[in-house]
């Protein structure tokens, strides 16, 4: 397919934890399929990852989770976003969490949910066919 | 579509996957003598207990003693860590291992408005003294081998708390033993980034229980340099080595201008490595770590104490060896990483849960990575003789290469103007993200196997699903009780004056060592975040790392 613009992205992790060697890796990825990403990293505010996907009219946000907080900081997000009457933001949640989890991650509105261990081609061919062209 | 026998002829024929190792060394078929003919045993390897102690620090190496059988544990309110430990006791530990949660390391409460959610979440939280009173109740102090896997500038707080309960308890610090990680150079990397990580503030902290362990608790360790979550960004073996002695060097050059004599201290640092997925390079790197170690104390630093040439360490398999696909795989790849470990000389052993890439472990998985423990010294005989590959064409072969390798690092960090240069002008991080970028890609392009990732995989309905441990939702809600009740129930003047005195202390930036004043304080009830926020402010930084919440001490 072909794009009028890169596609970009916001990446950034919630809360206290800093483990960011997958944040890393899936960025390093999409930059090299030609996305354009905006690596906010580790210890970031919901708000402040929503604010910056708008300033930069994001078309994804990315987030990682692994020290067990998924579930309570995911949704956030999402919350956000739906106040906000955004929707056409792509919300991605990948990192270290039980199988069993990903469900209710989906139900807080994230879009998908990939684990770790989960190919990085997927990860982009995903973002590729999903992402919501602006108008 | 392959058909079923096609498939099992491919699979009959199949050669060996690599011939390289983990690390991208590249190997022959065939080791012979002629690969070592020019390795002169006495000086290169010589027997175990002698110099450089590549064969190990001991002559009889386990026949005196195992190693510490050390799981690392630490969730929700004090009392659930202290459940944990005793079960463990129970299970037949014999090391008590205790991780502090996420906010504790960053230097805040669990309390603080950002950081209540993760209070106890993925670690103990010790906010005060009444916590670590909590984690240690009913544990005989002087009778245990006690580590805290405590890294960041919070750590000599830790060290005063585990002090405070120590001596409000009639025991001698002399007679106290174990470890204390005091390890803040690496937290950048590894979990809690540069606003909690600034230089000088690392090595003021790390200085301080350096030198005050050295002179006050003899059978204290006062470092363990964390070889092991340096290891966990990507990086390779011989990079392990050489960041980490990189780091090292860097504690010793900030003791040595504290006005310490390298004998004084250096026998009492430790290192904590990974035990990797690559059975043969972890032995190696493992052997030439000792080796190394014991060069850099005795021609860099000139050190005269044997001790200080000694390279003294504990071993975390590694968790990012695990994957959550086919969880239970996971108990086999720590069983073969704990028994590198153990082949290359280990002091203390963490085995991962199984369930590592998934949650905290259940008691189930805790128990089962100790039981491998267990197995290692009691049935499979690989405990008993000292050092029992070397020799070995291979492995003597491989512990040289992984040696070269990583002092050809090694010179270039020193050639940038040490560690710290390197961390600063964002190499180090340069080098982690290169080396997980390729690892990820060799897995994806199959140069790499990981069994139930890349092949022999199963629909993901099929896997198991493992148990999972949760920890409590109270426990938010429970921890902010806890130090509603201690602010309210303190005596604020005396808070306020031991914090004044270590803020007076610390501006004046003259090598003071800040231990002391810490210990006063903790003894009053300041709480950790009151304590480093107050030494933060001191060094010009701001009381509260997230920068909401105000010094109550103005």
């Amino acid at each position: 397919m072909s794009l009028a613009r890169k596609i970009r992205v916001i990446m950034a992790k919630v809360s206290l934890d800093g483990h960011d060697r997958g944040l890393k890796v899936v960025t390093s990825a999409m930059r090299d399929a030609g996305m354009e990403v905006i690596y906010l990293g580790p210890f970031q505010t919901p708000e402040k990852i929503v604010k910056t996907a708008m300033e930069e009219d994001a078309d994804v946000i990315g987030l990682s989770f692994l020290s067990g907080e998924h579930l309570s900081h995911a949704p956030k997000v999402a919350d956000l976003l739906r106040n906000k009457d955004i929707k056409d933001i792509l919300y991605i949640v990948g990192g270290v969490f039980p199988r069993q989890d990903i469900a209710r991650i989906k139900e807080g509105g994230v879009d998908e949910v990939f684990l770790s261990g989960t190919p990085l081609k997927e990860i982009i061919e995903y973002i590729i066919e999903n992402v919501r062209q602006k108008a | 579509m392959e058909d079923k026998f096609e498939k099992l002829a491919r699979a009959y024929s199949e050669g060996a996957k690599s011939q390289k190792t983990f690390s991208g060394f590249q190997l022959k078929d065939v080791y012979t003598p002629e690969d070592i003919k020019d390795i002169d045993y006495s000086k290169e390897i010589a027997d175990p207990g002698k110099f450089p102690f590549t064969r190990g620090i001991h002559p009889n190496m386990f026949q005196g003693r195992l190693w510490t059988k050390r799981e690392v544990c630490g969730f929700g309110i004090p009392k659930d860590t202290n459940d944990r430990i005793k079960y463990l006791i129970d299970e037949g530990q014999s090391g008590i291992n205790v991780i502090n949660d996420l906010p504790t390391a960053m230097g805040v409460d669990s309390d603080h408005p950002l950081a209540n959610e993760e209070a106890g979440e993925v670690g103990a939280p010790f906010s005060s003294l009444e916590d670590m009173e909590g984690v240690v109740e009913g544990i005989p102090l002087d009778k245990v081998s006690m580590s805290f896997n405590v890294s960041t500038t919070v750590a000599p707080i830790i060290v005063a708390q585990y002090i405070a309960v120590a001596q409000n308890g009639g025991y001698d610090l002399a007679h106290l033993r174990g470890t204390i990680q005091n390890e803040p150079l690496k937290g950048r990397y590894c979990g809690y980034g540069p606003s909690t990580s600034h230089i000088d503030l690392c090595l003021q902290t790390a200085t301080d229980i350096i030198e005050y362990c050295s002179k006050n608790m003899p059978l204290w360790y006062t470092t363990n340099v964390n070889m092991y979550d340096l290891r966990e960004t990507g990086i390779n073996a011989a990079q392990e080595l050489a960041f980490g002695f990189g780091i090292a060097i860097e504690y010793i050059k900030a003791a040595l201008k504290r006005g310490l004599e390298i004998d004084e201290f250096a026998p009492r640092m430790a290192f904590y490595c990974s035990a990797h997925i690559d059975f043969f390079e972890e032995i190696a790197k493992l052997r030439a770590a000792r080796k190394m170690w014991a060069k850099i104390m005795k021609e860099r630093f000139n050190a005269k104490n044997p001790k200080s040439w000694k390279f003294k360490f504990g071993v975390h398999t590694a968790g990012c060896s695990l994957v959550p696909q086919q969880p239970i795989n996971n108990a086999i790849r720590v069983a073969y990483e704990a028994m590198a470990a153990v082949l290359g000389g280990v002091q203390s052993l963490h085995c991962c849960s199984y369930d590592e890439p998934i949650a905290l472990p259940t008691h189930e998985s805790h128990r089962l990575a100790l039981r491998t423990q267990q197995i290692l010294a009691s049935e499979c005989g690989v405990a008993t003789v000292a050092d029992p590959l070397a020799g070995s064409y291979y492995i003597e072969t491989l512990t040289n290469k992984v040696e070269e390798e990583a002092n050809l690092v090694l010179n270039e960090i020193d050639e940038m103007g040490g560690m710290i240069v390197a961390i600063e002008n964002g190499w180090v991080d340069m080098q982690m993200e290169k080396e997980a970028y390729a690892y990820q890609k060799e897995i994806e392009n199959k140069e790499r196997i990981i069994v139930g990732v890349n092949e022999f995989t199963i629909p993901p309905e099929e896997d198991m699903e493992a148990d999972v441990h949760r920890t409590s939702s109270k426990t938010p809600d429970l921890r902010k009780k806890t130090l509603t009740n201690l602010r309210a129930n303190r005596d604020h003047e005396m808070v306020k004056q031991k914090i004044l005195k270590i803020k007076e202390a610390a501006a004046k930036k003259k090598d003071i060592n800040l231990m002391p004043y810490i210990i006063e304080a903790v003894k009053s009830y300041a709480t950790t975040g009151e304590i480093l926020g107050s030494i933060r402010e001191a060094f010009g930084y701001s009381y509260d790392p997230f920068e909401v919440i105000e010094s109550p001490f103005k």
